[in-house]
This record gives structure tokens, sequence and C-alpha cells, in this order.
């Protein structure tokens, strides 16, 4: 599908920008950027009392900054609760931001603000940014085929019928694993790793720019999270996409992004290049997560740094920075002041007041490990097994 | 039948450990509507006295109705059809057969929750929510320990206390929903040690949970276990939590556990080309990125079909035509390590230099019956 074909007919009146947009504390966004958000809230009203009045409100997003880079797998991680997946689908419009700007940076039609678009330029926006979800059963139809499931979006835009839609569909299977008669068959044929398969296929059906990828491999068996997540790397260079990629699983996200941005109750606190944040990190929130992921390694046990206390709830945070009543550095201004999200080394931003003087723990990297932790199977694989009778 | 004979090759092996359940032979079958599932065949497994089993693999292998059976909760149409657990507890070193038990008889009800207790992946489907929390630790308490109501709340709140909990007086009186995850599941914890049992089994106890607190729950579990001297078998599919947590570690593959070693072995001189393949398809922190992971083609069977030869032979790296996909392979004991066992004919040669430890008796089935 070609992308002035595909925007033919659009106006996107105000919605074009080439104003500047910066980043944290006035930073000029990279120029390959291909998304980037600023100030982005989101806030869910609470309501109560005999006439449902609004009384309060959970600040899921609190006003965040960040920016994607055309190509490149953002990774966006935090607990559950945090908002991550509010943030991605707050950033895409799929919920009506609170306040703040996206920018989309189509490659056609040059950059957009996604918050002032009409419906109609939504629709068409949206065929440049799809998304995968996590619960590969929940997120397909039972009562369509397959091949009907991967052709929805091509009917919703009324963009292919008939014979080359036949040939598309059969086309997008292929790419991602699959055979093309697989079309007929319905999703409860299809074990978990297909149907994260089949959820990609459609994802990818309108050749988009983004994709959000909202835990796509937590719901899978190791050995087929393995699988999907090569297939995600193939598809990525094949097809040149850009990918947000939301997932708890630290593990996961240093192998496959390239840059990580970390969540604590709505607000983005660290973000850097993958090596950088897991090696420096500079806030001790994203140090403590670190700490916490057990490595599958019986040489390298690890007691976690035991964070005190539990999440804050979004609905009603503690004052100052949110990680103070936790964080093992507090100091008197933590709880006071909320540090904003600042440039503290080349690409690499930090919500701490102490982001400089606090020399925090990374995660060590594999050549500085000793030898005998090296020699892990998974570093060296052989089988090692007597030759066959 | 080819593999039967192995299960007690095990148990002569591993016989001078002392152990508080051995699982012999177990095998499970769910007689449904559209066929049968053989969910355990023939699972043979120890639990050592004091340390921590992981049982880990990949949904559908069997480790969740593995823990279920031992209690004898396996839920219907699920029957055990064969097999024996047997149990020893502190007092009594003998080991008896918990299969001979009656399901909902007087002796099993004892050993529940008592002797065995079970903590489960989804606290909130286990807690009762129309009961308070220390309601049910205390229900535990007076059912096993005390018949003094005052003695049990005493020994809740003291429980509570112990698994971390702020306020042990509060959470006494709250309600299951108004506990966070991480909390819900320290309150199974604690109503699963209220009686400090021998044996804990873990369902996925911390998958629900996010690290940091999954950090925290791995942390309280090791420091109770020493203090209590109880054992525990771990179910999990994360093999990150397995090596922070388990001494010994048993891999299931479609109902047989195919290596059993202890966990420094399984992690640095792993044997079945199921156990390698799976440690290699994990992301491994701290190495180079955008590497491909390295994959297990194809995924767990159908459990309604059955494999002939080697279940794994399908998948398998190192497939042997002719061996792999006709014989089931026996289990091997490797020569320099007498605890650790494959399942895997690429060891057959091993298993034929081997000499069987001789003067130990096939302990369970003489004493417990």
């Amino acid at each position: 599908m070609d992308n002035d074909e595909r925007h033919a007919g659009a106006d996107w009146g105000e919605a074009m920008s080439t104003a500047e947009m910066t980043i944290g504390d006035g930073e000029p966004l990279p120029e390959d950027t291909l998304l980037a958000v600023r100030g982005l809230k989101k806030h869910f009203p609470i309501r109560g009392g005999l006439l449902r009045r609004v009384v309060g409100s959970v600040k899921a997003v609190d006003g965040i900054d960040f920016y994607i880079k055309a190509g490149e797998t953002l990774g966006l991680v935090g607990e559950s609760g945090c908002g991550k997946t509010t943030a991605g689908r707050t950033a895409v419009r799929l919920y009506e931001p609170t306040a703040g700007e996206v920018l989309f940076n189509d490659p056609q039609m040059g950059p957009v603000h996604i918050e002032h678009l009409t419906p109609r330029q939504l629709r068409q926006l949206w065929t440049n940014i799809q998304m995968i979800f996590q619960d590969p059963f929940s997120s397909l139809d039972p009562r369509m085929t397959v091949g009907r499931i991967v052709a929805e979006p091509f009917l919703v835009h009324k963009m292919l019928s008939g014979r080359a839609l036949q040939d598309r569909i059969a086309e997008l299977l292929t790419v991602v694993g699959l055979r093309p008669e697989h079309a007929s068959r319905y999703p409860h044929a299809f074990s978990g790793g297909q149907r994260q398969r089949i959820g990609i296929a459609r994802a990818l059906a309108m050749n988009p720019k983004l994709v959000i990828c909202d835990e796509p491999v937590s719901a899978l068996d190791v050995s087929v999270q393995a699988q999907v997540l090569n297939l995600l790397e193939d598809l990525q260079k094949k097809f040149d996409l850009t990918y947000l990629f939301i997932a708890h699983d630290l593990s996961v996200v240093e192998h496959i992004c390239d840059r990580v941005a970390v969540m604590y109750v709505g607000y983005l606190v660290e973000m850097a290049p993958t090596e950088e944040l897991y090696h420096h990190p500079m806030m001790p929130y994203t140090e403590a997560l670190l700490a916490a992921i057990p490595k599958p390694d019986p040489r390298r046990r690890s007691r976690p740094i035991r964070l005190p206390g539990e999440v804050p709830s979004p609905a009603n945070p503690p004052s100052g920075c949110y990680f103070h009543p936790r964080c093992p550095y507090a100091q008197e201004i933590c709880k006071q002041e909320r540090p904003p999200l600042r440039k503290v080394a080349p690409e690499h931003w930090a919500a701490c007041h102490f982001a400089e003087t606090l020399k925090l723990q990374g995660v060590p990297r594999l050549s500085q490990l000793p030898v005998d932790v090296q020699a892990a199977p998974s570093a060296q694989p052989s089988t090692q097994a007597p030759s066959a009778p | 039948m080819a593999s039967v004979p192995t299960a007690s090759q095990a148990l002569q092996s591993q016989a001078t450990a002392d152990y508080v359940v051995r699982v012999e032979d177990l095998r499970v079958e769910f007689r449904t509507s559209i066929g049968v599932t053989y969910a355990l065949n023939g699972v043979s497994l120890e639990i050592p006295r004091g340390k921590t089993l992981g049982v880990v693999g990949e949904s559908g292998c069997g480790k969740s109705v593995t823990g279920l059976a031992i209690l004898q909760l396996v839920p219907p149409p699920g029957v055990v059809t064969s097999g024996t657990i047997g149990f020893r507890s502190r007092e009594s070193r003998t080991p008896v057969n918990l299969l001979e038990y009656e399901r909902m008889g007087p002796e099993m009800r004892h050993i529940r929750g008592k002797s065995i207790s079970m903590i489960f992946q989804e606290p909130m489907t286990s807690l009762n929510p129309v009961y308070t929390v220390g309601n049910q630790i205390s229900e535990a308490v007076l059912l096993h320990q005390t018949g003094e109501h005052k003695e049990a709340k005493e020994r809740a709140i003291d429980i509570l206390r112990k698994v971390g909990m702020p306020n042990p007086e509060r959470i006494y009186s709250n309600y299951p929903h108004e506990l966070s995850g991480g909390m819900r599941q320290r309150a199974m914890i604690a109503m699963a040690l209220s009686c400090t049992p021998d044996l804990l089994i873990a369902d996925e106890p911390t998958t629900a949970l996010d690290v940091t607190t999954e950090a925290n729950i791995l942390d309280l579990m090791r420091e109770l276990q020493q203090e209590i001297g109880m054992s525990i078998m771990f179910v999990t599919h994360n093999l990150g939590v397995v090596a922070q947590m388990c001494d010994e570690v048993a891999v299931m593959y479609l109902g047989r556990v195919v290596e059993q070693a202890s966990v420094e072995e399984i992690f640095y001189d792993p044997k079945h080309p199921y156990t390698i393949s799976l440690l290699k398809s994990i992301p491994r922190l701290g190495t180079n990125r955008k590497e491909h992971l390295e994959v297990i083609r194809g995924s767990v069977p159908d459990p309604y079909s059955r494999v002939t030869g080697c279940p794994f032979h399908p998948r398998c790296p190192s497939f042997m035509p002719g061996i792999c996909d006709t014989t089931m392979p026996n289990v091997v004991y490797m020569p320099d390590s007498p605890q650790h066992f494959v399942r895997c004919h690429l060891y057959n040669d091993l298993a034929n230099h081997q000499a069987v430890p001789s003067g130990v008796s096939n302990s369970i089935g003489g004493n417990g019956q």
C-alpha cells in the first residue's frame, strides 16, 4: 500500500505542524524522531456519592515525555499499575489524552499533531500505527476465521477485496510463519504462540510505521517466547518497523530494545539507551528494579534491594518525588519537590535530585563476571553428549 | 512397559538421602468426553528434607498436577491410575504411601494443611472473599493445633508479623480484597505456614507479582524455610526464579521428569536436550543484544495425542531416527554425580557401564504398605 495513496483526500489542516517540539527541559528532538510525546496526561475520573459526581481522579499518566526514533525499539517498563499501557494507548489517542502534545512524524506527510486530528483524520493516521496485545486468547475473535481476522483492516479501510485480498492474507500469514491454508481455521485451533503470530499478521496488514507491542510475549512459554521475539526482530528489519515495546520482563526488554524508558506511578523516571540504563542506572527505582530481576544463574544469587512498602496508588500519590517513601537514598528535598525529568548524560534522562551524585549499581556486563559464571551453558552451547549408539 | 523399572532404579540411587516426599511412577489421567488426556506418565521425583526442589517445564507438562496429586487434590475428571507417594513426616520417619489414604478420609485431612500445605499462583482465588484474612488463618490453627480461639488469634497475628505484614493486628481483620497482590500472597504464605508444615508446595507463587514484590516474597520464603526447616516444592516456569531459589531441579516434559539434578548441574552441566534448549531460549542479562535467541522448534504437542518413543523427539535438535521415535528412553544416572539423572537415548552408553548402587532396598513399597 502506497503512503501517498493512503493519505489521498485527507485534509490535515491545523494538525500539520512544522513547529519545533522539545523534550524534557527544552532539549530539541532528534531528527529522525517518529513519535514524540510531551507532557502527556491521562486522568480517569473517580465518581462517588449519590449523584455520581467526580470526586477525584486516578492520574494514570501524569505528564510524561518521550520520543521514539524511526526504526528503533523503545522499551516502556514498570510494575503493574504504573501506567505503561495507558501511556502507550494515550500516545496514539486510543484513549483521549487529558493534556499534552503528541507529534507523529509521517515520512510522507511530515509531522502531525495527533491531539488535533479529527476522528476521520485519526482513522487514516491509525493505518500507520498498529497494536499487538498481550493475551493471544482474548485479542482474537473466536467466531472469525483467521483469514477474516487478518482481512479486517483491509475491509475497514476499504483497501483490497477479492483475489488481491486473498493473496495479501496468504502473504501475511507466510511472513509471520504460518501457512496460507490456516486462513480458513478458527483461532481455537491454534496454540498460544501461533495465535500471537496471527495477531502480528493483523498488525502488519496495513504496512504500519509504528507498532505498539503491549506485553506481546508475557503470556507465552519460554520456548515460544523466543520464537516470537525472533520473529519481531526479523519483521522489524524486513519492514523497517518502529516498536514501542511495553513489558515488565526486564531480561526480554534488554534483549529486544534499543532504548528503555522506566515508569513509576504515572511518571517517566528514567530514559536511556539500553546498555547505559542497565549498566549505569541513575535513578534509585531503576536500580531496585534491576536488582530484583531473578537471574537465571545459581552462581549469581543476589539479595535484592528490599523496597519497603508498596507502590503508591495513582489516586493518592505521596508528596514530592513519588518514590521517596521507598527510596533508600531519600533526603529532605525529595519529600517536598518532585524532580523533573532532566538530561543527565547524552541521551540519558533521569528524574532524581541526586542523579549525578549517587553511584548506583546496574547489571554487570557478562564479560565482567568471574570466568566460572561466564561458563554457563547458555553462553557456551554444546550438548557434550557421548556419541550416539 | 519398558519405562516402568526405571522408577525403582531412581529409588535405589537416592535412597540414602533424607527425603520428605518421594513420588514414584505417578500416573494421572483426565477422562473427558472428547478423549483421555495423560497428564502424568510415570513421574518419579524426590523432595529432599529441608531443601527446595524446583519443578520446571512449559505449560501443560504436568508440574501443577504433580503438586496437586501429592495432596490428592487432582480435580475430577482427573484420576491417579498408578504410582506411590511416600511421605515421611518429621515425627515418624517411616514412609507412608499417601495414595493409600481415602481422598477425603481423616488421615489425608490431617496431613493437608498441617504436614503438607500448598500456595497457589493467584491468591485471590484461593482466599475466601467473605471471611477476614485472620479468620482464614486461625481456621487452620484451630483445626490442627489448638481449640482455644484466643490462642489461635494470637498465633495468626504472630505468623502475619513473621511474613512481614506491616500492621498484623489490622490485617487480621481485613478482607482479602483490601490487600494488594503482594500482601495477599503474604497472607497465603502465612496461612500455609501457620502449622509449620514439613513440606510446602508452592505452585507458581510469584508469577502474578511484579519483580520487586517477587524478590521480597522469595526472600521471605527462604528465610522462613531456614527458620522452620521445611522443604519446598517450587513449581514454576521461570528459570530465573529456579536459579535463585532451588537446591535441586526436576525438569518436566509432557508428564515425565526428563532430568533431575542439583541446581548447579542443571544450569552449568545440563544433559537433556530439552533442558539445554530451554536454557538457551531465555535472554541472558548482560549479554549482547539483538542476537537471535535459540528456539525449540514447534510447540508442546496437543495433550490428546500420544507420541511414540521419546515425547521430545519431534522437537529435539539431537534427534536420532530409528531410536528416539521408537523406544522410550530409560533413566540414566551420570557416573560422576549420582544424584543427576536424565531420560535420553544420547546417554544409553553410560547406562551400560554403570554399576547399580548396592545394599539399598526398594524402601517405600516395603515399609509403607
